[in-house]
């Protein structure tokens, strides 16, 4: 009983929005280096990358800095979330990923972060490492696998789009929640916080996880029916998938 | 959307070297998250908060952007009061459950929520008294990839631009009922998602063919630094010493 009352408590107090991004100051300095260690070699992958693609086509910079503005406002936009009564917020990663694949999709992440940080106060720069890992690192993985799977196995572009954007956001918060409960735990245990942390998310992260998978799949969509020639340029289909 | 930049252009903080700001605001960055008592964090919280008041930030403008990592902090203070922490400060009965705050909790979360504070200050302090590309050429004379500094620039420059199609199409869709209801809601939104990823690629390659007239070879040009003035270095050194001094106090 006593279980399912701190349950209820922690669902009551879940935090409503940009609840992405670790805020910064919270992480101490050991976890906060951890974190950025992690990240620093997919985002230099990332550059490379991008590098690489960028010799063949000048237009590539620039479209990756227009994707990072598009993922900055669409991760600005506010999304109701019917059982939290509230508004929050999607990755928008998955997208990136999609499009980009999931090293350039890093880069993006990590620079959309890093304006969020400095003007808005969305995230910040000593938490900035762990939270390319878990939206750009883990949410783009997790999107790019999903549609990448799901397409392999036949799935249509709706169908994949929306596991794309529903994985983006679960495995986002999942990690966001190992992330806090290693960072803030002091000397108590790390698995009951971190179940706690889970289960504050739950609220908004559940039902917005279903909200930015239907978004991603409509973005898709959409893209299919006006411009099939920019999914075939990005590689998401090839040129015969559109004539047929 | 109402990005906060630069203020109090006439500010003395303002005009300072960007890249040593830069490395003030890291060094303090550091110091505050590895601080072990609350006084520190909230010293560099108020400094911040008083030079952002000098160089005339209006107070609502810090209200707004300190409202969600202060609600964060609170949020940290609750959890750590009630389920961390073994030396038993009050307690109370909520529909049936004994609900218990701990003193021990509620110091670490404290001091959490304070370096939550101060750090989010003092990087307020650095948006508020420094450009954008400013920032960036200061990133990139701390050799942050060329690439990723490129990128940011792009996004930047395009964001106000992508922004506005965003806040027209956001219009022209309630104005039509698109957002009544969850299901039409959703939908419209997936649409101006795909809209402005549109948008997105069509810019970048008008944006490239107008560049490449200009002499685009493929690498954006930064500012240019001017060199280190030394009262400022040791101005600054002299600041980081003192808080440094403080810090381990």
């Amino acid at each position: 009983m006593q279980k399912i009352i701190t349950t209820i408590i922690l669902l009551a107090v879940a935090t409503p929005a940009h609840a992405m991004h670790i805020s910064e100051g919270i992480l101490p300095f050991n976890w906060a280096a951890l974190w950025f260690a992690v990240a620093v070699p997919f985002v230099a992958l990332g550059v490379k990358r991008l590098n690489a693609l960028a010799k063949d086509d000048l237009s590539f910079k620039p479209l990756v800095g227009l994707m990072a503005a598009v993922v900055f406002i669409i991760s600005c936009m506010p999304v109701p979330v019917p059982t939290a009564g509230t508004c929050s917020h999607p990755c928008g990663t998955g997208v990136a990923a999609i499009l980009v694949g999931p090293f350039v999709s890093i880069l993006i992440t990590a620079v959309a972060l890093l304006i969020q940080a400095l003007f808005l106060s969305h995230g910040g720069l000593t938490t900035w490492g762990a939270d390319i890992v878990s939206m750009g690192v883990v949410g783009s993985f997790a999107g790019w696998f999903a549609f990448r799977g799901l397409r392999m196995a036949g799935a249509s572009l709706g169908v994949a789009g929306f596991a794309a954007g529903l994985m983006t956001d679960w495995a986002t918060y999942f990690t966001t929640s190992v992330e806090l409960a290693s960072g803030i735990r002091g000397d108590a245990p790390f698995w009951p916080l971190f179940w706690k942390i889970l289960i504050a998310f739950i609220p908004t992260q559940l039902p917005l996880g279903i909200l930015e998978g239907a978004m991603t799949a409509g973005m898709v969509v959409l893209l299919y029916k006006k411009r099939p020639d920019l999914l075939v340029k990005m590689r998401v289909l090839k040129a015969e998938e559109v004539a047929a | 959307m109402r990005l906060n930049t630069q203020y109090g252009h006439s500010h003395p903080l303002t005009a300072l070297d960007p890249r040593v700001k830069l490395l003030s605001a890291l060094a303090l960055l550091v110091m505050v998250i590895s601080s072990r008592g609350f006084a520190f964090p909230l010293l560099v919280a108020g400094l911040s908060l008083a030079l952002c008041l000098g160089m005339g930030v209006p107070l609502r403008v810090i209200a707004v952007r300190f409202a969600e990592p202060h609600f964060i902090a609170f949020m940290v203070v609750f959890l750590k009061l009630f389920f961390s922490g073994h030396v038993p400060l009050f307690s109370f009965s909520l529909f049936g459950l004994d609900l218990i705050g701990h003193r021990d909790g509620l110091l670490e979360g404290l001091l959490i929520a304070s370096r939550i504070a101060g750090a989010v200050s003092a990087m307020a302090l650095l948006g508020f008294a420094t450009s954008f590309t400013e920032l960036m050429a200061a990133l990139a004379w701390l050799k942050v990839p060329r690439g990723f500094i490129e990128v940011a620039l792009f996004a930047w420059r395009y964001l106000f631009v992508l922004f506005d199609d965003a806040q027209v199409i956001y219009c022209t869709q309630k104005n039509r009922l698109g957002y009544v209801g969850y299901r039409r809601g959703l939908r419209s939104f997936g649409t101006l998602a795909g809209a402005l990823i549109i948008k997105a690629f069509d810019s970048s390659q008008s944006i490239t063919t107008a560049m490449v007239q200009r002499g685009y070879d493929g690498t954006m040009p930064l500012l240019k630094h001017k060199p280190f003035r030394g009262a400022e270095v040791a101005l600054s050194m002299t600041f980081i010493f003192c808080m440094g001094v403080i810090w381990n106090i």
